[in-house]
């Protein structure tokens, strides 16, 4: 699988740099002067969200006439410290980095200061301090889910968790903040979590298997990702259980929102991605025209339920 | 004489590995009561099937000698043609189907074509396949997966006849006809003395590169098949699906009874390997074994199973 990815990540940034590139020689005929140059790295171009982060960037970068680079890493951390290290060779003003991983990710931030370039870190966080951070914290996502379970079921009841990939600063954070509330309510009981690996194939079997073995003992199941949640929700129709098991999950995809409509996801937490690309954006050009920005740009997590998920859907 | 004790050792590794299952599955049925229910084993063998298709088409091309690691992007990019003219109310139900598994063989027939052409190892060409074939998922799905599917396709992969999932129905005729191939027919024959001694098939007259471009293709037509049962199951055609899955088949396969070295292997084996594996995932959750262990389980497993395989050949 690695050699798929270095492959690909090649491919991918050739490409990406390419187009980039060649958009800056069209905006650059009718631009006044020097333009700010931003290179963002992003976690993996893959990921819907994380794709749908770098087009607000995109949208946001043209609104304000600056040219923005942006790579994939592939979810490869040491190809994102390569990026970064690129981008500094190329004399860019600003960074954005998505970071893959907590500590891994963080010798870029080191590389990026050293240099005196504004590095603004997008989604997730690294153990290095950047210059900014815009973002939502995860932890926080997992609480709110809980908090609905713990509602809908009266503070009482069976839990099944299925976890991301394991180790991943998502999965932590979001395994904390359901272990949190699970905590403070003694009559949820978890009767079991494993990882789906945020795949909705994944997912699905692993529903089905803790159908086989607890059945009509399961309340609620939590998802740490819409896809595993669309996946639990596909399984527990198929047992003719969907009725009886509340259904939670994370990210607010647009597959979910429609589940929610239709009112076979019972609920997902929204994280604003068009938000967190266009306040990154907004944070960089400000970095690097050392005009004033705030260092901590947290943006909210809102629960989307049958009742507003309107608001949701566009 | 070379070939006649590996086929007959090769037998004897697959009658162990067929014990190792019924043991496997008696110990697993004692340690928990949800295992040896009838509605437990129908969701073994509906999570079984689309990884037994893509152990299908491997098996034949191991059989050849070669190896196909294109699998699992295969099987994305098929789903996502798939699903793309399986929207509700645009195609009959004909047009995804046959489209998904056009793009498959295709793919398949492109890998056969590089490997005989240009005689760079099948390692090598379909290594580059899967990276061709994942950046072909995300470019045609724009990266996002697509969803909304008609019900009729969405049946294909979650419908049941008479009580029995689609999936499992599906399997076993891919099953009956892929054994039938392999030991009926002519090109069946062929497969296996590619495999066991590619030079002395050719001398005696075997059009090597056709048979290859057979394997290669079937590969492809039945990853195709695993692509649009994928993507039925789970009504959406995601361009990251599949990553990883072509180790799972080849594992099935190996756990079969099937030679990496070429020539040796069956159906029935591979079948056997990928039942091994879906009950052994199937049940490590209904025991809520962490999934880290159930890596570990599964890699000893595997290279028990090709110990026990050497270890035959050598005797």
């Amino acid at each position: 699988m690695k050699h798929n990815g270095i492959f690909a990540a090649l491919f991918a940034a050739t490409l990406l740099v390419g187009c980039n590139q060649s958009k800056t020689n069209e905006t650059g005929q009718e631009g006044s002067g020097k333009k700010l140059v931003i290179g963002a790295t992003m976690l993996s171009m893959q990921n819907e969200f994380i794709v749908n982060v770098a087009d607000e960037m995109d949208a946001k970068a043209k609104e304000l006439g600056v040219e923005l680079i942006i790579v994939d890493a592939e979810r490869s951390a040491l190809k994102q410290v390569e990026q970064v290290e690129s981008f500094i060779g190329q004399g860019v003003d600003a960074i954005i980095m998505n970071p893959c991983e907590v500590e891994a990710s963080s010798p870029a931030i080191k590389l990026a200061m050293d240099a005196g370039i504004p590095i603004i870190n997008v989604n997730s966080e690294t153990s290095a301090k950047p210059t900014a951070f815009v973002g939502s914290d995860d932890t926080e996502s997992a609480r709110i889910a809980m908090k609905y379970i713990v509602e809908k079921l009266g503070g009482k009841g069976n839990i099944l968790m299925m976890h991301g990939f394991m180790g991943q600063a998502a999965q932590i954070k979001r395994d904390n903040g359901a272990k949190e509330i699970l905590k403070a309510n003694p009559g949820l009981k978890l009767l079991a979590e494993q990882s789906g690996e945020w795949d909705r194939a994944k997912g699905m079997s692993l529903a089905e298997n803790w159908i086989q073995s607890y059945g009509n003992q399961i309340n609620a199941i939590f998802a740490q990702n819409d896809e595993m949640g669309m996946g639990a929700v596909k399984a527990l129709e198929a047992a003719g259980l969907k009725g009886k098991v509340l259904v939670v999950s994370v990210d607010a995809i647009p597959d979910a929102l429609q589940a929610v409509k239709k009112g076979t996801l019972d609920a997902t937490v929204f994280q604003n991605a068009k938000e967190q690309g266009s306040k990154a954006v907004e944070t960089a050009v400000k970095a690097a025209k050392k005009e004033k920005f705030e260092q901590q740009v947290l943006i909210p997590f809102q629960l989307v339920t049958k009742e507003n998920v309107g608001e949701f859907l566009k | 004489m070379n070939t006649i004790s590996s086929s007959r050792f090769g037998k004897l590794g697959q009658y162990g590995i067929f014990l190792a299952f019924i043991l496997i599955c008696i110990v697993l049925a004692l340690s928990t009561p949800k295992f040896f229910t009838v509605s437990n084993l129908l969701i073994i063998g509906n999570q079984v099937s689309i990884n037994a298709l893509l152990a299908f088409g491997v098996t034949f091309v191991i059989i050849t000698g070669g190896i196909d690691l294109s699998l699992g992007s295969m099987v994305a990019v098929t789903g996502v043609v798939a699903a793309t003219f399986a929207h509700p109310d645009t195609f009959p139900l004909l047009v995804p189907l046959f489209a998904g598994l056009a793009a498959g063989s295709a793919i398949g027939a492109f890998n056969g074509l590089v490997i005989t052409k240009s005689k760079v190892p099948p390692f090598i060409v379909t290594l580059g396949t899967m990276t061709i074939g994942r950046g072909l998922a995300l470019i045609l799905s724009k990266g996002r997966p697509i969803s909304n599917l008609s019900d009729a396709f969405n049946f294909i992969g979650g419908g049941n006849v008479f009580g029995i999932p689609f999936p499992i129905i599906i399997l076993i005729i891919a099953f009956v006809i892929c054994s039938v191939i392999l030991n009926k027919t002519v090109l069946g024959r062929y497969m296996y003395a590619v495999g066991g001694n590619e030079p002395a098939a050719r001398a005696s007259g075997i059009r090597v590169s056709n048979v290859k471009m057979w394997v290669y293709t079937i590969c492809g037509l039945l990853s195709a098949l695993g692509g649009i049962l994928l993507t039925s199951r789970i009504t959406t055609g995601q361009p990251n699906a599949g990553a990883g899955f072509e180790l799972d088949a080849i594992a099935a396969a190996i756990i079969g009874g099937t030679s990496t070295s070429g020539g040796t292997g069956t159906m029935t084996g591979t079948l056997i390997g990928a039942l091994l594996i879906g009950v052994i995932s199937n049940s490590l959750d209904l025991l809520n074994v962490t999934s880290y262990y159930q890596q570990v389980v599964m890699g000893v497993i595997i290279i028990g199973a090709v110990v026990l395989d050497g270890l035959g050949r050598k005797d």
